[in-house]
């Protein structure tokens, strides 16, 4: 174990990195996930299709490739465009961070599409008739009544998209992101040590799980307090 | 930048070689995963702590930490041990396969065991209340009851792990072994041709997920046939 | 010229019953010979099928004695077994086994329970299911049948493995009013017959017709107990009075 002093710090800031990526996704993911729901549920043929395609594409391939093909082929894009104005350009790129970020935003949005939607259409339309024979505004009937309901709902699912979220983001050390595993490469070339230095990336990671599972179990408990039957 | 149809041509058979690896680490995996699985599940359900306990930590630790670590610290880390390179376990821990294959199967074995779980939860009480108002025992019980009902339940989301184990074996190709992403990895830094290759390899995988897709739906439509509209017996 | 005792089947004395700290079952004391029919009732919560699942063992007691046919009820997996054979039970939710055919159902329990033969276990099977006047459904999966159908097998099911009693659980409660009757029939047939039964129901022209007994339970306890002609028209504790007023005036 002491072969991981001195290398606290850099774990600091490489798990520091981790949460940065596990927020910039989770926007990312929300933010597709809604998108696509509404597109499948929506009566557009043609936004259904994409949607469709959407979630095909991401759930069917795997992650490292849709990772590398966003990175590398936009560095392709990006060095082949500044070659025309510098000929002297040897590789730009998007930085790590963002190509990343978006590979498993939209990876995992592709999941959240369908959780968001079987949420969306597991409320009960009783419910809803209720609301609105209530009097309530369709603007009403879907925040009072449908969100707290879908959230509800989506919230076991969602939560396991989180934690996919943050176990992703060791791929993106392959495309040379400064996050954790990355800093444990360099470790083990400096000390020798590879388990020792993995086994440090695994407990980072699995404490990341631990509070997100955590902090979901804690939310489910709180979201279905209305559920509890008296005796 | 014109799409290199040509290029793609060419290197889809070359990437397709790489197709007997996938499956073999598909298929062991997810065989071994599924005994172990089974394992597991039965470990949980006991009610005897010391069988229960570790079932559990195993399945918090693998589906707590990334595959990717997890292959790593097979592969990579195992080796730092001298008494695992002088076990009988050397020529398999030794071999990127051979790591790869264990990586995934305890991987798999932790997921596929909570879906088991689920499905087990997921059976109608009454049913087994009336099996044991008939006299049968705890075991006859798991065997004619629980069993068929929860596999059949456990369908579709094994179905999905299924896909996954499909695409973590991709993850294969950063400890040297040569599958399809591996093969397409050398030609890109080859032919500096990411869009082209990766585009097809995608495409490749997204025929073999809906294959995979279709075979279990198969299933499931004929395990459904005796169950309600709704989906729920 | 004497006439023989009727054996006593089921014996509850002093029965207790605790979920918690709550108490579902309040000093039960109860007798129930051969042949008898008893008809319980009561508003929900009364713990009358808490009464009856305790008599094979889906439930605990917590103190008191249930002795069935002469065997005591204890936590020993045999006598449980034991008693299990000997008591049948018919649930409110049908609980037929949905991943088997009807005849499967019907055979599965002899086969291990029992350790009957596959040929004779059908051939009991099928005696049955014509019994209760659906042969036709054999092979058909207890999804496709409606719910008097399903409910007339579960009974031909606890019939398959000749019980000495039969425990009824509102066993028409989850059914289309137009198929009460069949199931009713089904269980006035099984009266006629010499069936020693227990019936929690709401089912009051049944309990009239069929009942030896009928008992009134509320909050744990067993309040009333009487013939059904008495108990229906003499109803002597004010707490049965007001149910009676409460069910049987729609």
């Amino acid at each position: 174990m002491e072969a991981v002093t001195g290398w606290w710090d850099d774990y600091f800031w490489g798990s520091v990195v981790v949460l940065q990526v596990f927020v910039a996704s989770l926007i990312l993911m929300v933010l597709f996930g809604l998108i696509g729901a509404a597109a499948k549920l929506s009566h557009n043929r043609i936004a259904q299709k994409i949607a469709a395609g959407y979630t095909v594409v991401f759930r069917g391939t795997p992650e490292i490739l849709v990772l590398l093909l966003l990175y590398f082929g936009s560095a392709e894009t990006l060095t082949a465009i500044t070659k025309l104005f510098n000929p002297e350009t040897k590789f730009v790129d998007i930085p790590p961070f963002w190509a990343g970020t978006l590979a498993i935003g939209l990876i995992v949005g592709s999941y959240a599409t369908e959780t968001f939607r079987g949420a969306f259409l597991g409320v009960k339309p009783g419910s809803v008739e209720a609301a609105r024979a209530l009097g309530m505004s369709n603007l009403q009937t879907f925040i009072y009544v449908r969100i707290p309901e879908m959230w509800r709902l989506a919230l076991p699912s969602f939560g396991n998209h989180m934690l996919s979220l943050i176990k992703d983001t060791a791929l993106i050390s392959i495309i040379g992101l400064n996050e954790t595993f990355f800093v444990s490469k360099q470790a083990i070339a400096s000390t020798g040590k590879p388990f020792t230095m993995y086994i440090v990336v695994g407990c980072i990671y699995l404490t990341f799980s631990t509070v997100i599972t955590l902090a979901v179990m804690g939310m489910e408990k709180y979201g279905n307090k209305h559920m509890e039957t008296a005796r | 930048m014109i799409f290199d149809f040509e290029l793609v041509a060419d290197s889809i058979p070359k990437m397709l070689m790489g197709i007997g690896m996938t499956f073999q680490l598909l298929f062991l995996s997810a065989f071994l995963g599924l005994i172990l699985a089974i394992l597991l599940l039965l470990m949980r359900i006991s009610g005897k702590w010391y069988l229960s306990w570790p079932a559990q930590v195993h399945i918090y630790i693998f589906r707590g930490t990334p595959i990717l670590v997890q292959i790593f610290i097979i592969y990579y880390g195992l080796p730092q041990f001298e008494f695992i390179r002088d076990s009988i376990f050397w020529p398999i821990l030794r071999e990127p396969f051979g790591c790869a294959i264990l990586a995934l199967t305890l991987n798999t074995g932790a997921y596929v065991s909570e879906i088991l779980r689920g499905g087990v939860l997921g059976v109608d009480r009454g049913v087994l209340e009336a099996g044991a108002a008939l006299g049968l025992s705890a075991r006859q019980k798991f065997i004619y009851l629980t069993v068929p009902i929860a596999a059949r339940l456990s369908l579709p989301a094994y179905s999905n792990d299924f896909i996954s184990l499909m695409k973590a074996t991709a993850l294969a190709s950063t400890i040297t072994l040569v599958d399809m992403m591996g093969i397409a990895r050398t030609i890109v830094s080859q032919t500096f041709a990411p869009y082209e290759i990766f585009i097809s390899l995608a495409i490749v995988y997204m025929i073999l997920t809906w294959i995979i897709q279709k075979t279990f739906g198969r299933i499931e439509k004929y395990l459904s046939r005796y169950v309600k509209p709704e989906g729920l017996a | 010229m004497t006439t023989p005792t009727p054996e006593i089947l089921i014996q509850m004395k002093s029965v207790n019953k605790y979920f918690g700290n709550f108490q579902a079952l309040k000093d039960i004391n109860l007798e129930v010979k051969k042949g008898e029919k008893i008809v319980v009732c009561g508003p929900s919560g009364s713990g009358k099928s808490t009464m009856i699942r305790c008599i094979n063992r889906l439930e605990e007691h917590t103190d008191g004695h249930i002795v069935i046919d002469g065997n005591e009820l204890t936590d020993k997996v045999k006598d449980i077994n034991a008693i299990r054979r000997e008591v049948g039970m018919v649930f409110q939710s049908f609980n037929l086994f949905p991943h088997m055919t009807i005849l499967k159902n019907l055979m599965l329990a002899q086969r291990l329970v029992r350790k009957t033969s596959k040929a004779e276990a059908r051939e009991i099977a099928m005696h049955f299911l014509e019994r209760v006047k659906i042969p036709e459904q054999a092979d058909k999966y207890p999804v496709q049948l409606s719910g008097g159908q399903q409910q007339r097998v579960a009974i031909a099911r606890a019939l398959c493995m000749k019980p000495e009693i039969i425990l009824f659980d509102e066993p028409t409660s989850a059914l289309d009013p137009e198929m009460i009757n069949e199931v009713l029939e089904v269980m006035t047939d099984l009266a006629k017959e010499g069936m020693t039964m227990i019936c929690v129901t709401h089912e009051m022209g049944f309990a009239r017709s069929v009942a030896d007994r009928v008992i009134f339970m509320d909050a744990g306890e067993i309040v009333e107990e009487a013939e059904p002609e008495d108990f229906f028209l003499n109803p002597k504790n004010e707490r049965t009075q007001k149910f009676l007023s409460q069910i049987l005036t729609h």
